[in-house]
């Protein structure tokens, strides 16, 4: 079993919904963002590149099977799961931040302060309202989300995993309006993510960095804008489809 | 030597165990608020603290030349000084382990390294061999001093030797290869943390750990250089020594800037996208410090091959500083190319046109100063904090070794006057007490 994740940036209509969900659901604190979207090419999101070619890109923990991060952390506080997702120990973790410098994807968030001073800081409308999952929970006897993070420690994607046992797909996926992201066994190939790989050229970030990400991404198709209508035969190639 | 007596000595020992006590305290204000205090991000995750750690691993080099100089190419006229270089080594790498304390989010923690180590990780085999070198040196720097551990330092003394002098040689001797490749390993494992880093262009190298350990050979013997100049003075009896150790900075940094440029040269003819975005970030935004690095300790050796330079104590001093600031100045070099080249960079899809590749902007984790949480550039700069606790960590090295020299028979006359050894020292022990 090898978890993994299929986007499909066809359908990603940059809503930012999953970023949403994600800080929701594990109650990020201030600053913290364990899933990003953003418009390739652009400084802002939504506002596409002079060339017009717009299309959003939703990045998580990649959740590599060859993870950088894992290998860089001192005291295996960050480790593979059975099914090959990248979990933290928010008990183990000692908050060097070599895996924050190993990762190249740029997901993984270091506790600058304590979150509970931010919160305590920052104007609440209702003061003890806390957003997230409520309770900590732990994996194999180890502690991999926590609703209030301790100052000083590392933390990012978890794949949800406090919602694994109930059957439920992680809340990125669930969120999703436009049923862009789909979740499921990379190693099966009967799998629905593996058929999309296969069938729409699944592609993966940076894969000139060898880090074998569990994230597999479809292209978009070719978007038919006026100024496109010309030299439509031209730029096929380009599209990866 | 006259210096241990003088009101200088004391003053500056006063000085440096104040800006100790600062930087205590600013640590303990750090752990209270977080490293929020430093002006790191998700972005730019490490930073001074880092640099200071190559900074120290580097200069705790001197103790290992000197006794590779003395017991493997037999230049004896360094020996007066092997024991003020094992002392420097021992501070300096002591120094390089307190400096990466405040760099800890969970200092607390710490004990997870000994109880869960995961031994893929480079930082892991670090701490291993900081620590055994921390070790060696002390036993290195013990067996040196034996001989003269005599009248009320006789406690220290081993009881069963009979001949502490021929006891001390032969050790020191034997021992010598093995600091030689313990020294050796500090600088390389150092190296690895960086070099291992596959997602950052400026480090993924193979060229980091042989060019960690030509800046070590040069910053270790300068700091023993300006140990010596400040503890000796530059009587004309130490000229032919400091001779030697300014021949052996030369040699270290011409293979210095070799790797360096030879690094810098490759990256630049492939003219790839991400080399050429990391040269950028060293050649348009740092161009200033680029300059220090190099023309800082290149002046500084040009300096220290003049006859007045190493026979005036003021100059002598300054000069060595000079080189150690280029030094320091390369470490903080080692940043800035590799967190300002975002890692996830690329074409878009389909915008082949646009180019230059785009980065994809990373969550800060703080706000930054125009209150951006997303950017793909972090412009840093060492916050008060930081300053203040390396500033701690230098006075440290310079307490500990001025201390040291006081209490213990570290400073020794040259080798023409070994002969004498033994009574002098003594003398200058029971002054000095």
């Amino acid at each position: 079993m090898r978890r993994g994740w299929v986007i499909d940036l066809e359908k990603c209509i940059g809503c930012r919904s999953c970023m949403v969900a994600c800080k929701q659901h594990n109650a990020g604190p201030r600053g913290t963002w364990w899933n990003r979207v953003f418009t390739p090419g652009s400084s802002e999101h939504m506002i596409p590149s002079p060339q017009g070619k717009e299309y959003f890109l939703p990045v998580t923990c990649q959740h590599c099977k060859n993870a950088p991060c894992v290998r860089a952390c001192p005291v295996d506080a960050t480790y593979h799961q059975s099914d090959n997702s990248v979990l933290i120990d928010y008990d183990r973790c000692i908050g060097c931040r070599c895996c924050v410098t190993a990762c190249p994807y740029g997901v993984r968030q270091f506790n600058w302060e304590d979150p509970e001073k931010i919160h305590a800081r920052e104007e609440q409308s209702v003061p003890d309202y806390r957003y997230g999952y409520p309770r900590e929970f732990y994996k194999d006897g180890r502690l991999v989300y926590m609703p209030v993070r301790y100052k000083g420690i590392t933390e990012k994607c978890h794949f949800c995993v406090h919602y694994q046992e109930e059957g439920l797909d992680p809340a990125c996926v669930r969120c999703c309006p436009g049923n862009a992201r789909y979740v499921g066994d990379l190693d099966d190939p009967m799998s629905e993510v593996s058929r999309l790989i296969r069938d729409r050229d699944g592609f993966t970030l940076i894969p000139e960095k060898g880090t074998d990400p569990s994230c597999y991404y479809l292209p978009p198709k070719r978007k038919n804008s006026i100024e496109d209508g010309a030299e439509e035969g031209a730029e096929n190639g380009a599209n990866h489809e | 030597m006259e210096l241990i007596m003088s009101k200088k000595y004391k003053t500056s020992l006063i000085i440096s165990f104040l800006l100790m006590v600062i930087a205590l305290i600013l640590w303990a204000v750090q752990i209270h608020y977080g490293l929020i205090l430093t002006n790191l991000s998700n972005l730019f995750s490490w930073g001074f603290y880092i640099s200071g750690l190559a900074f120290f691993v580097g200069n705790a080099a001197g103790g290992l030349v000197l006794s590779a100089s003395i017991y493997m190419l037999g230049l004896k006229e360094l020996k007066a000084f092997a024991r003020l270089g094992a002392l420097s080594a021992f501070a300096c790498v002591t120094g390089a382990m307190l400096i990466v304390l405040p760099d800890i989010g969970q200092p607390l923690r710490l004990l997870n390294l000994l109880l869960h180590p995961q031994f893929l990780s480079p930082l892991i085999w670090d701490v291993i061999v900081l620590n055994c070198y921390t070790l060696l040196t002390l036993t290195y720097f013990y067996i040196l001093i034996l001989p003269d551990l005599t009248g009320k330092l006789s406690f220290l003394a081993p009881k069963k030797i009979s001949d502490p002098k021929a006891f001390s040689e032969k050790w020191a001797r034997r021992l010598s290869p093995l600091a030689l490749f313990s020294a050796a390993s500090i600088h390389i494992v150092t190296a690895w943390i960086f070099s291992t880093q596959g997602s950052r262009e400026w480090w993924f190298t193979a060229i980091l750990a042989p060019d960690f350990l030509s800046v070590a050979v040069f910053a270790g013997t300068t700091v023993v250089l300006l140990a010596s100049a400040l503890l000796y003075g530059t009587g004309e009896e130490h000229t032919a020594a400091y001779k030697i150790m300014v021949k052996i900075i030369l040699g270290a940094l011409i293979l210095h800037l070799f790797f360096m440029y030879n690094e810098i040269f490759i990256k630049s003819w492939y003219h790839a996208e991400s080399a050429l975005h990391v040269l950028k970030i060293l050649f348009q935004d740092y161009l200033w410090l680029h300059l220090i690095e190099v023309i800082f300790p290149v002046v500084a050796v040009y300096l220290l091959f003049k006859e007045s330079v190493l026979q005036s104590q003021k100059k002598l001093v300054a000069t060595t500083i000079l080189l150690l600031l280029g030094v320091f100045a390369h470490r903080y070099l080692l940043m800035p190319g590799a967190y300002n080249a975002v890692p996830l960079s690329f074409l878009p899809l389909g915008q082949q046109a646009i180019g230059p590749a785009w980065s994809y902007p990373i969550a800060l984790g703080r706000s930054a100063a125009n209150g951006d949480l997303f950017s793909a550039h972090w412009a840093y700069y060492p916050s008060l904090v930081e300053v203040g606790i390396f500033i701690g960590i230098c006075a440290y090295v310079f307490f500990f070794i001025a201390c040291v020299c006081k209490l213990l028979p570290v400073l020794t006359p040259t080798a023409a006057a070994a002969a004498t050894t033994t009574t002098t020292t003594t003398t200058i022990t029971k002054s000095a007490q």
